[in-house]
C-alpha cells in the first residue's frame, strides 16, 4: 500500500506538471513572471526627505486621518480614501465639498506610481497631497490656512516640532505636511493574492503549488497575456505602465464640458511650483526629474486617463474615472465590446473588441478576482510611534470604523 | 607659368591681384606637393579616424549620408523607465558636417510615439552625442528614429527595438 502510495505521488505531480507545461508557451511564462514579484523592494522617494522616515510617516498618519486640515473641519483624507474600500471611497464620482469630475482612485500601491491622479497631475506623492489640500472643491485649504492650524492647534504644533523643526514659512509648512502624508502613503502597500502564489509557483516550476490557482482563473490569464493584450498597460507587477490611455471611456464632466484627463494633467504638472524641477524636490541632482523634464504634450492625450493598477481590483468597484462602469463584469463587457468610434483617431490602435464568448468573459473576471486580497487591506505597521501624533477627529474615525 | 602656379593663383585671388610678386615660386609649389602627397596616405585615415560609428556593446545603422553608433543607457531597456542613448554619428563625406541630430521612436503597430521628448546634447568629441529623457511604456516592436540634418537637408535613420 504504502509502495503503491509512493508510486502514485510522484506520477501525479508529473501529470500536474506536463498539464502546466501545456497550458501556457514559454512566452506566456515570460509575460506572467512579469507580473511579479510582490511586493517589490521597497526604495525611498528620493524628493522627499521624510520618505521612510518613521516620525514623519506616524505624523501623516495622524494628518492622514485629521479632518483640521479641511477649510471646514469635515474632510480628511481618509473621507475619500477608505481603508475599508480598498483605500478609494467606491464613489462614482466623489464628492468633496462639492460634486467632483472623478473618483477617489485607490491610495494602495502609489508608491510605485510615476505620475499621481487620475490625469497625473503631479509628478510625486507629496505634491499630490496638496492637490486636494489646496482644492476649492476639496479641502479648501491654503498654504497660509494650513500653517495656521499647525500654530494654534497644540498637538499638531507638537507634532510638526517633533518632525520638521518650528513651523516658520507658510509654503514650507504645506511641504512637509504633504511629505509626511507621503510618508504615510508609502507604507499602504498591496498584500499577497492567490495569482501571486501562483505566479511564484510558474517561475519556480512547482506543479503542486500552480495547482491550487483556479483553472477558470489560468483561463482568464491566459486571455489577459495572451490575445487580449491587456498585459500591454496592465504591464509590471502593480498591473499598470504608469502611464496613460484612451480606451473609449466618455470624458463629458458634464454637458458641454469635456474632462481632458492627461491633456490637463500634463499643463497642471508643468506649471505647479512644486513639480520635481522646482525648489522643493529634496534631491538636488535632479536626476528623478528626467521624465517631468521632457514631457511631451500632444493632441492624442486628450481624454487619456492613467492606467490603473489592478491588485485588488474588485475591491474598487465602480471603475473608470467617473464610475461609468459598476462592476468588473461591466469592464470586462466594455473590453469585449469596445466601440472604436468613441476611441480617438489618434489614439491606441491595438485596442479591438475581444469579442468574448460567456464563458471566456467568465475566466477572464475570475482571472482579475485572483488579483484581490482576500484579508482586508492595512498598511505597514510601523514600530515606531510618535506619541503626539494621534488620528484626530471624532467624526471621521466612527466613519472609519464603519468602512 | 606651370598649371600649378595658376592653380594656387586661382586658389588665391587676393595673392594675384598683389601681382606676381605674390606668385610662388613653382619650385616652392612642388615641393609643398611632394609634400602632400606623401602626406596623403597619413591623412586619409586620419580623417576615417576623426569620426568613427562604432560604440563598445552598441548597433549601427548605415544610411547613404551617415553612419550611426547607438548605445543605450542602461543596455537593456526596461519597460516604463527612463532611459539614455549614447550616439556617434558621422557623415559619409569626410567634408560634411552635421548641424542637428533628433533621437526619437514610436511603435509603428500601435501609431503612437513615446510620452516624452528626448534632449539630445553633443559630447566633447566629434560626432558624439548623447539624448536623455527616452521612455517606452510599453512591451512591443518599438522603432528607434535619428533624424539627421545637415546642409543637403534632414535624413531619417531607423532601426526597430522589440522591447519585451
Amino acid at each position: 500500500m504504502i509502495a503503491r502510495l509512493l508510486w502514485g505521488f510522484p506520477l501525479a505531480l508529473l501529470c500536474m506538471h506536463v498539464n502546466a507545461q501545456a497550458e501556457f508557451s514559454a512566452g506566456e511564462k515570460e509575460a506572467i513572471a512579469r507580473h511579479g514579484p510582490w511586493p517589490p523592494a521597497l526604495i525611498k522617494d528620493t524628493s522627499n526627505r521624510h520618505s521612510g522616515n518613521p516620525a514623519a510617516v506616524a505624523f501623516g498618519r495622524a494628518l492622514f486621518f485629521d479632518p483640521r486640515l479641511s477649510i471646514n473641519r469635515n474632510l480628511a483624507c481618509v473621507s475619500c480614501h477608505l481603508p475599508g474600500r480598498a483605500w478609494a471611497d467606491g464613489q462614482g464620482r466623489s464628492f468633496g465639498s462639492a460634486m467632483l469630475d472623478r473618483n477617489a482612485p485607490t491610495v494602495a500601491d502609489a508608491r510605485f506610481a510615476r505620475w499621481f491622479g487620475r490625469d497625473g497631475g503631479a509628478d510625486s506623492l507629496w505634491a499630490h497631497a496638496i492637490r486636494p489640500l489646496t482644492d476649492p472643491l476639496e479641502m479648501g485649504m491654503d498654504a497660509a490656512l494650513l500653517a495656521q492650524r499647525v500654530r494654534e492647534s497644540k498637538d499638531l504644533a507638537a507634532c510638526y516640532q517633533r518632525t520638521f523643526g518650528r513651523a516658520l514659512d507658510d509654503e514650507i509648512v504645506m511641504v512637509n505636511l504633504s511629505k509626511a502624508l507621503a510618508a504615510f502613503q508609502e507604507t499602504i502597500v498591496s498584500g499577497r493574492t492567490a495569482f501571486d502564489a501562483f505566479r511564484d509557483a510558474l517561475v519556480r516550476d512547482d506543479a503542486k503549488s500552480m495547482a491550487r490557482y483556479p483553472a477558470a482563473a489560468k483561463r482568464g490569464l491566459k486571455i489577459f497575456v495572451g490575445r487580449g493584450n491587456c498585459a500591454v498597460c496592465h504591464f509590471g507587477p502593480t498591473f499598470s505602465n504608469g502611464e496613460f490611455a484612451d480606451i473609449g471611456v466618455p470624458f463629458f464632466a458634464a454637458p458641454g464640458r469635456v474632462d481632458a484627463g492627461r491633456h490637463s494633467g500634463i499643463k497642471l504638472v508643468r506649471e505647479s511650483p512644486f513639480n520635481l524641477l522646482g525648489r522643493y524636490n529634496d534631491d538636488k541632482t535632479g536626476s528623478n526629474a528626467v521624465a517631468t523634464r521632457h514631457l511631451s504634450l500632444e493632441h492624442r492625450h486628450w481624454g487619456e486617463f492613467k492606467v490603473p493598477g489592478l491588485r485588488n481590483v474588485a475591491r474598487t468597484a465602480p471603475y473608470m474615472h467617473a464610475g461609468s462602469h459598476a462592476t468588473l463584469a461591466d469592464v470586462v463587457r466594455h473590453y469585449s465590446e469596445l466601440n472604436e468610434e468613441r476611441l480617438h483617431a489618434d489614439g491606441e490602435r491595438i485596442l479591438k473588441p475581444l469579442r468574448l464568448n460567456p464563458e471566456e468573459s467568465s475566466d477572464l473576471l475570475a482571472f482579475l478576482e485572483s488579483l484581490s486580497e482576500k484579508a482586508p487591506l492595512r498598511h505597514i505597521r510601523i514600530h515606531h510611534d510618535n506619541p503626539d501624533c494621534r488620528p484626530h477627529g471624532d467624526a471621521i474615525q466612527r466613519k472609519i470604523r464603519k468602512t | 607659368m606651370t598649371d600649378t602656379a595658376a592653380e594656387l593663383r586661382a586658389a588665391a585671388p587676393g595673392a594675384a591681384l598683389r601681382g606676381a610678386k605674390a606668385i610662388p615660386n613653382p619650385l616652392n609649389c612642388r615641393s609643398i606637393i611632394a609634400v602632400a602627397a606623401a602626406c596623403l596616405p597619413c591623412m586619409l585615415p586620419m580623417a576615417a579616424h576623426a569620426c568613427s560609428a562604432t560604440l563598445e556593446g552598441g548597433k549601427t545603422i548605415d544610411s547613404a549620408r551617415h553612419s550611426i553608433a547607438y548605445r543605450t543607457d542602461p543596455v537593456r531597456i526596461a519597460v516604463g523607465k527612463p532611459f539614455a542613448v549614447d550616439l556617434v554619428v558621422c557623415p559619409r563625406e569626410a567634408a560634411a558636417t552635421i548641424d542637428e541630430l533628433r533621437v526619437d521612436a514610436h511603435m509603428p503597430e500601435h501609431r503612437h510615439g513615446m510620452n516624452y521628448k528626448a534632449s539630445v546634447k553633443p559630447q566633447g568629441t566629434l560626432g558624439r552625442y548623447r539624448a536623455e529623457g527616452l521612455m517606452f511604456h510599453m512591451p512591443g516592436k518599438w522603432e528607434f528614429l535619428f533624424d539627421v540634418r545637415d546642409a543637403k537637408g534632414v535624413e531619417r535613420l531607423k532601426q526597430d527595438y522589440p522591447l519585451k
